[in-house]
């Protein structure tokens, strides 16, 4: 194996050189970009729940009071009951849980969107303290409020005010910038659980449809394993019932309705295939190169290289060459996932999770969470681009040059 | 086997189908001898060569070459045996096209374990003994019919072979230029004493030789 001698014939051989690094690389760039996008999507599809910190979230159907007076539960989120919540916390793959309770309160002078939440919690609503742009959040042991920002300049609630709901009254301490926020679980009033659950227990409107005791919830909030969120989402349809609405990021992922969000395996097929086309265009070039050759080689033999010297010479050119595609492929996958990373992707969030009432002004309007397509291309992926390139490589000149280094120099040079 | 034998056909045939292109045919060459091998196109002489080279088993017979019988060694041998004791000179100096004047003559050595300046070393020494000391890294196509050729016997001598095989080394030139390879080849012989064998047709060439073995038909016949 000489390298210089390597170098030389690709050079040489421009033309074929070019169309099989070309060819090959645009494969290792479709099967990285086909597969870097599979994997935005699916990251995007979680942005809804992580951004609130969970991977699950749990509510339950139910039926809304005929009459909307004092408070009410969402027909999306009622009772969920103490003993389910124990039942839920003992389920594998669970890491821990988040608590909300979400109510409709109807004053005589104003509506209200209020969520319990537990202050402490890292998984769930309580993560809007970092959202809270004056006052402060929400302290252990008091009886206070945030007020949505928008909802406050509306009312014209201020900080030190004190907001009456459902006959509670709350000093207003903090007001949070729900735009900012996560669009799932987000209120205009925000309580701690204890006097949400509190005004949910006492509404006897409420326990008419839905019975709730004071520690029961109506949100639930689940951080899990990642490999085991379909079997946790399994064994939570079980225990909650037919009634349950359990989103997770495959949800999420199949109201995007994106090709590529479809499936995993899908995505596998087309990117494989896209490849093999690659490879088998690279090998074609890569034989019709080596053909070429024929009289080439018979004086190599005839000179006394062995069939092994010339199978390497022929087998190092073709890793070469593939690996320089693969390089490429990479590169090209690169500044391809840079472009696409200036997409915006909107996730829709179900009606049912949306918390504002369908019949208030915008109640039934379609919410978005819009983000950047996160693309990336993992470094493993491309790493098993570049070795299935050189491995293609290997396997192309080592069985081209095998087949090619068996001929007689005698046959080929006694044309002359 | 007489140790000034360096090459023995004995009782050679080679048979492409239906066709005998070689009939049993006999030869010697001794150390040092320059042999021509003459007759007209189609007569079997480049197949004797390639036989007697090692490039092409024969259907019957036997080659002995510098003492080694060839005759059914396996390629691999073969390619090693070539690389080791035969310098070739091709009609169509069958030069590489990538590469420079001196990787060409310093083909046979790639396979080598040596420094490329070792190699490069030994090319330049055949080149500059071929007067083409001045043309050491222009590609094949920058250089005439007889450059090309001088180049081919520079490769043809870089393993210090114990024979070379030249068939029809002048066929692709004018006669000027001809005559200049065959000044060489004949120097090569007389000054260094090396053993050839050469094919041609032309009569002309054949007499440049010690010998002169006439084929026709697949036979020798003088």
């Amino acid at each position: 194996m000489n390298i210089n001698y390597i170098v030389k014939e690709l050079f040489h051989r421009k033309r074929r050189t070019i169309v099989s690094i070309l060819g090959l690389s645009i494969g290792v760039a479709l099967f990285l970009i086909l597969n870097a996008l599979s994997l935005a999507y699916r990251e995007a599809a979680r942005a809804p729940l992580t951004e609130i910190g969970a991977d699950i979230t749990v509510q339950r159907a139910g039926n809304v009071p005929e009459e909307l007076t004092g408070a009410v539960f969402p027909c999306s989120a009622v009772t969920i009951r103490r003993e389910e919540i124990n039942k839920i916390e003992k389920i594998p793959g669970i890491i821990g849980i988040g608590q909300a309770v979400l109510v409709w309160v109807f004053d005589p002078h104003r509506a209200w969107v209020v969520l319990g939440i537990e202050r402490d919690n890292t998984i769930g609503p309580a993560i809007l303290r970092v959202f809270v742009t004056a006052g402060r959040f929400l302290e252990d042991g008091k009886s206070e409020a945030l007020v949505e920002i928008a909802y406050a300049r509306q009312f014209g609630i201020k900080l030190g005010d004190n907001v009456t709901a459902a006959g509670r009254s709350f000093p207003v301490v903090g007001l949070v910038d729900a735009s900012r926020a996560p669009k799932i679980a987000v209120a205009n009033l925000y309580l701690s659980l204890k006097d949400a659950q509190a005004i949910a227990a006492a509404s006897k409107l409420l326990q008419t449809v839905s019975p709730f005791a004071p520690d029961d919830i109506n949100l639930l909030f689940i951080k899990a394993e990642q490999k085991q969120i379909t079997s946790v989402a399994a064994a939570l349809k079980e225990i909650m019932g037919e009634k349950a609405a359990i989103a997770t990021p495959e949800s999420f992922l199949k109201l995007l309705g994106s090709l590529f969000a479809l499936s995993d395996k899908f995505t596998w097929a087309a990117s494989l295939i896209a490849l093999l086309i690659a490879i088998l265009i690279a090998f074609k070039t890569m034989a019709g190169n080596i053909s070429e050759r024929v009289r080439e080689i018979g004086v190599l033999k005839a000179v006394g290289w062995t069939q092994r010297n010339v199978t390497m010479q022929l087998l190092t050119e073709s890793v070469i060459q593939c690996f320089v595609a693969g390089i490429l492929g990479i590169l090209i996958a690169v500044i391809v996932a840079f472009g696409l990373s200036f997409m915006t992707v909107n996730i829709p969030i179900p009606w049912e999770m949306s918390p504002k009432p369908h019949f208030l002004p915008g109640g039934g309007d379609q919410l978005f969470k819009t983000l950047r397509l996160p693309i990336h291309i993992p470094a493993m992926l491309a790493f098993f681009a570049l070795l299935l390139s050189v491995f293609v490589g290997g396997l192309t000149g080592a069985l081209l040059g095998r087949h090619i280094a068996t001929i007689k120099p005698a046959e080929v040079l006694r044309h002359e | 086997m007489n140790n000034a034998d360096i090459l023995i056909g004995a009782n050679l045939s080679k048979r492409f189908d239906d066709l005998e292109v070689v009939k049993d045919v006999s030869l010697i060459i001794k150390e040092g001898e320059f042999v021509s091998l003459v007759g007209k196109s189609g007569c079997g002489k480049t197949t004797l060569l390639s036989l007697l080279s090692g490039l092409e088993q024969p259907t019957k017979g036997q080659v002995i070459l510098n003492g080694k019988e060839i005759t059914g060694a396996s390629e691999e041998e073969l390619a090693l045996f070539r690389r080791e004791h035969v310098g070739f000179i091709f009609q169509s100096f069958n030069l590489i096209p990538t590469l420079s004047a001196w990787e060409n003559v310093a083909l046979p050595l790639f396979p080598i374990k040596m420094t490329n300046e070792q190699r490069q070393d030994r090319a330049l020494e055949l080149l500059n003994q071929m007067e083409m000391g001045h043309r050491t890294e222009h590609l094949p196509a920058a250089l005439s019919g007889g450059e090309k050729q001088r180049v081919a016997i520079a490769r043809a001598l870089i393993n210090n072979p114990k024979i070379v095989f030249a068939d029809e080394p002048t066929g692709n030139l004018d006669s000027a230029t001809g005559d200049a390879i065959m000044a060489i080849l004949s120097e090569l012989h007389k000054k260094q004493g090396m053993t050839m064998l050469m094919v041609t047709h032309a009569l002309e060439l054949a007499k440049t030789a010690d010998r002169v073995i006439r084929m026709q038909d697949g036979e020798v016949i003088t």
